[in-house]
């Protein structure tokens, strides 16, 4: 079945759900970290002025709603990553249920608070 | 009048198939395999044998989810009953699939008791306290009917993955006190595709029809053979 | 293909078969074929537990004299007296093979009390004890590299030649080719024959292959009237209720509230054994005592009073089916059971060392009758027979395939068995569904060959029997694919059914007496003087052949049966 086989959502529970975006988002992440590090060490010069200019570009309002998506991402897979580590040396197990909801409670909540800051940063 | 959606599997092509059961309370969804079978289409292959969800030879996809189709009421899912084979395996002939490797990983683990005394002809008795067999009583359980491995996510990306049944059988025998072979337990489940494949998806435990808790066993697994591991490597 | 040794079974009896052969000689390449996967087995659904004297205060002799009372003194008492011994020494394997037994504070194997034993023997694992018993055997029997486990494929025939056996014909379900297996010795491990009836505690798959088979080679079935109803079985699908149950306290109830028992065994009560127990309810049915229910009267089964804590740790699974299946919670309500037919005492006729009419041929298990179990079963006796007598056919097969010369099976009978299978059956048309016949088979042995049996109602099922019979050779199978054809494998189990069925009631018609399980309305009392022997029936085109032999009494005289 290959990949395909994390897409299969029909009679699952929650659990796959978390999983698959823990994939997608680790994906996403991955890929951004490679054309961050590859853009930054293209520029050619690192003075203070070419900092502000790509400031000027990127924290804007037409990169908002990438910079949200990412922000979403990254703090999913890491609040969700957590969740995992604790599973995986055995702690908690018995609780998984609630401790699903409350991670994902917690990183929608940390997202939100994340994306009104950027949001207010574009001057909204 | 309750609708069975089947889907069949003659070897060469995969097709639907449509009967209407008269289901009344307390009828199981083997049951109407069995009508169906033997008042519509007798030519529909299914396994089954002890109807009592003991033997684990009944799995199957009902309404998108595996379960035991002897444990499952009719009544319960509805208008429409949609029944498939398993996924993760591959099927020979309508809701029967291909188990022989299934059970070649169980195999693999080396799921038995390992002592350096065993003794045939004059086997003595064993002390184990209600709490040691507490210890892994519930692991014991597995009927080795695959839904769990047919929603493993890493199961349905590599056929070699062993799973989380035969990892749930090897842990079984590491944490049952009379043992004396972890080491070797240890060293395939640290094989590529043992225990460091698993990434908790759980949804293992959610459809394991006897609450074997298989992702548990994993963990449990991964904890022991990760200490194993570190304490041969600072030589303790 | 060729083996030394083919055992034909997976279950209990046939796996155990396989180690002890296995272990004999690691020369010998030993072949297991079953018709599901080994841990399919129907040995899976035995609970209650596996009796062996292993404490003090119990003696071989106490446990040998609970199994001859129980048989009704039709069982041989010489293979009793060994059967007795051999057991503590199975249990303690399993043991170290790892199965889980339940165990007391200090760390020792528990046992707890059963129907019909003077001494609480049954050693036990939750009420699970078949299921983790077969998947010990299994999993220890993948430490072996000379068995070769042949799973799915379902046997047809023996191979029997210049009076030796010779190997066995199986279909192999995946590809639907008839495989042969010549081997030097063959042991049948292959089960009981419960679905001969409707209202029963037996998987689907036990359908008496290896019994019919056996039959129609010639080789005569001992005891096949003689059939276990259990007395609680789970309404309405049959499912057993373990007699652990009882063995741990638990009541049976009629629709007074009564516990009724003491009328009818007021010193054992509940665990009296269960043909005493199964005729109670029954009677107590009959006389309109039961309680009423959608599917008829019922007697309950009350488990309130042991409360969650030691139904949880004792018999879950019970707790676990009856929730499932019936929707009633034993720590809440009382379970509606009613009497099951359970066990096949009769099977093909061995003696102590497994060895039937037939040079190496040999049988194990439910599917042989040595007799342990005479005319009424002992529970948690059939576990420790398997195990017992599974070893008992593999070392004295392994024996024998040391010396022997393989075995060959003629282009002539392969032929033949091919045309038998594909072409007479699979190929032929007809106008007879062979479930039709099987559903009248069932309604005729569930009202004429229940617990109580009378002239008139045996003849009209032996009547209704050759009429199936009849009927069965215009059977027409619409599957025609070769490929996993489970229509082709049912119609064959049909056929299987058929022909014990006709042992069955004829033997039951000719006994005119009560023993044990078989109890005629006509002939209400025991009767030793003309029918202490054993009945063998023998294969002929027209029907079964009868022939009686003397039951081995060697230190207990008959006497009356009161519990």
């Amino acid at each position: 079945m290959g990949v395909s086989g994390w897409f299969k959502f029909k009679g699952r529970s929650l659990f796959s759900w978390a999983f698959t975006f823990q994939r997608l988002t680790g994906v996403v992440l991955l890929i951004y970290l490679l054309a961050h590090l590859t853009y930054l060490s293209s520029l050619l010069d690192k003075t203070g002025a070419t900092y502000e200019s790509m400031i000027a570009i990127t924290v804007s309002r037409q990169f908002l709603v990438f910079d949200i998506l990412l922000v979403l991402c990254g703090v999913f897979h890491g609040v969700n990553g957590f969740r995992i580590i604790l599973h995986e040396f055995g702690i908690a197990y018995e609780y998984r249920k609630p401790l699903l909801v409350i991670f994902t409670v917690i990183a929608v909540v940390v997202w939100l608070y994340a994306s009104y800051v950027m949001y207010s940063l574009v001057g909204g | 009048m309750v609708r069975f959606k089947i889907r069949r599997y003659d070897g060469e092509k995969s097709y639907w198939q449509s009967f209407e059961v008269p289901a009344k309370k307390g009828m199981t969804v083997l049951e109407a395999l069995y009508y169906i079978k033997e008042n519509y289409e007798s030519s529909l292959a299914f396994r089954a044998s002890c109807r009592m969800g003991i033997c684990g030879s009944c799995a199957m996809k009902i309404n998108d989810r595996p379960r035991l189709a002897c444990e499952t009421q009719v009544l319960t899912l509805g208008d429409t009953v949609k029944v498939e084979p398993l996924d993760n395996f591959k099927v020979i002939k309508d809701l029967i699939t291909e188990f022989d490797g299934f059970f070649e990983k169980h195999k693999a683990v080396k799921p038995y008791l390992i002592r350096k005394d065993d003794n045939y002809a004059e086997p003595k008795e064993l002390l184990q306290t209600p709490e040691e067999l507490n210890e892994y009583y519930i692991f014991t359980l597995c009927i080795k009917c695959g839904a769990c491995y047919s929603v493993c996510p890493a199961a349905a990306t590599l056929d070699e993955y062993l799973g989380p049944a035969a990892m749930t059988a090897a842990y079984r025998f590491c944490a049952d006190s009379r043992d004396e072979g972890q080491k070797e337990r240890y060293e395939i489940a640290s094989s590529p595709n043992g225990v460091w494949r698993c990434h908790l998806a759980m949804e293992c435990s959610e459809v394991c029809p006897k609450n074997v808790e298989p992702a548990k066993a994993v963990q449990l697994l991964r904890r022991k053979t990760a200490f194993s591991i570190l304490k041969s490597l600072l030589g303790w | 293909m060729e083996h030394d040794i083919v055992i034909v079974g997976a279950g209990i009896a046939g796996m155990r078969a396989a180690i002890a052969a296995a272990e004999k000689s690691r020369k010998l390449s030993i072949a297991l074929i079953a018709k599901t996967y080994p841990i399919r087995c129907h040995s899976v659904c035995a609970e209650g537990g596996t009796a062996a004297v292993l404490r003090e205060g119990d003696s071989f002799d106490l446990h040998a004299w609970d199994t001859i009372k129980g048989s009704d003194f039709l069982a041989d008492q010489d293979a009793v007296e060994f059967f007795v011994r051999e057991c503590p020494v199975e249990i303690l394997r399993l043991e170290n093979w790892g199965c889980p037994w339940s165990r007391n504070e200090d760390g020792t194997v528990a046992q707890r009390p059963f129907g019909g034993h003077s001494f609480n023997r049954a050693t036990y694992a939750k009420d699970r004890t078949g299921f983790h018993e077969a998947h010990t055997l299994y999993e220890r029997m993948l430490m072996y590299d000379n068995i070769e486990i042949f799973p799915e494929y379902f046997i047809t025939n023996l191979a029997i030649e210049d009076g030796a056996v010779q190997g066995v014909s199986a279909i192999q379900l995946k590809t639907g080719e008839m495989e042969f297996f010549e081997a030097k010795a063959v042991i049948f491990a292959t089960g009981g024959a419960g679905r001969l009836y409707g209202f029963t505690t037996y998987s689907h798959q036990v359908t008496g292959d290896g019994l019919a088979i056996a039959y129609r080679n010639g080789i005569p079935l001992k005891d096949m009237e003689f059939f276990q109803f259990h007395p609680t079985g789970l309404i309405p699908s049959g499912i057993l209720m373990t007699e652990g149950c009882r063995g741990e306290g638990g009541y049976l109830l009629n629709k007074n509230g009564e516990r009724f028992m003491k009328r009818y065994a007021p010193e054992k009560m509940e665990i009296a054994p269960r043909d005493v127990v199964s005729r109670a309810m029954w009677t107590e049915i009959m006389e309109g005592r039961g309680i009423e229910g959608e599917y008829g009267p019922y007697i309950a089964l009350d488990l309130r009073h042991l409360g969650e804590e030691k139904i949880e740790e004792r018999l879950p699974l019970i707790r676990d089916a009856a929730i499932k299946f019936a929707g009633v919670d034993p720590v809440e309500e009382p379970i509606p059971v009613k009497p099951v037919a359970h066990y096949t005492m009769g099977g093909i006729d061995t003696n102590v060392r497994c060895e039937t009419a037939v040079k190496g041929f040999f049988a194990a298990g439910e599917c042989a009758c040595v007799s342990i179990h005479g005319a009424n079963r002992l529970g948690a006796n059939s576990t420790a027979e398997c195990l017992v007598f599974g070893r008992v056919a593999g070392e004295v097969a392994a024996e024998y395939a040391l010396n022997a010369k393989q075995g060959k099976i003629s282009a002539e009978f392969r032929q033949k068995e091919e045309k038998r299978i594909f072409d007479d059956l699979l190929g032929k048309s007809g106008d007879e569904s062979p479930y039709q016949i099987k559903k009248e088979l069932n309604e005729t042995m569930d009202s004429n060959m229940w617990i109580f049996r009378e002239e008139r109602g045996l003849k009209e099922a032996v009547k209704k029997i050759q009429e199936l019979k009849e009927r069965y050779k215009n059977v027409e199978i619409n599957d025609k694919s070769r490929g996993f054809n489970t229509d082709l494998t049912s119609a064959i189990e049909i056929g299987y059914m058929l022909d014990l069925a006709e042992v069955v009631a004829i033997g039951a018609l000719k006994r005119q007496e009560s023993r044990g399980a078989h109890y005629r309305l006509d002939y209400p009392k025991r009767d030793d003087e003309n029918w202490l022997k054993h009945t063998l029936a023998y294969y002929t085109p027209e029907g079964p052949k009868f022939d009686y032999k003397p039951v081995t009494i060697t230190k207990w005289e008959p006497v009356e049966r009161k519990y």
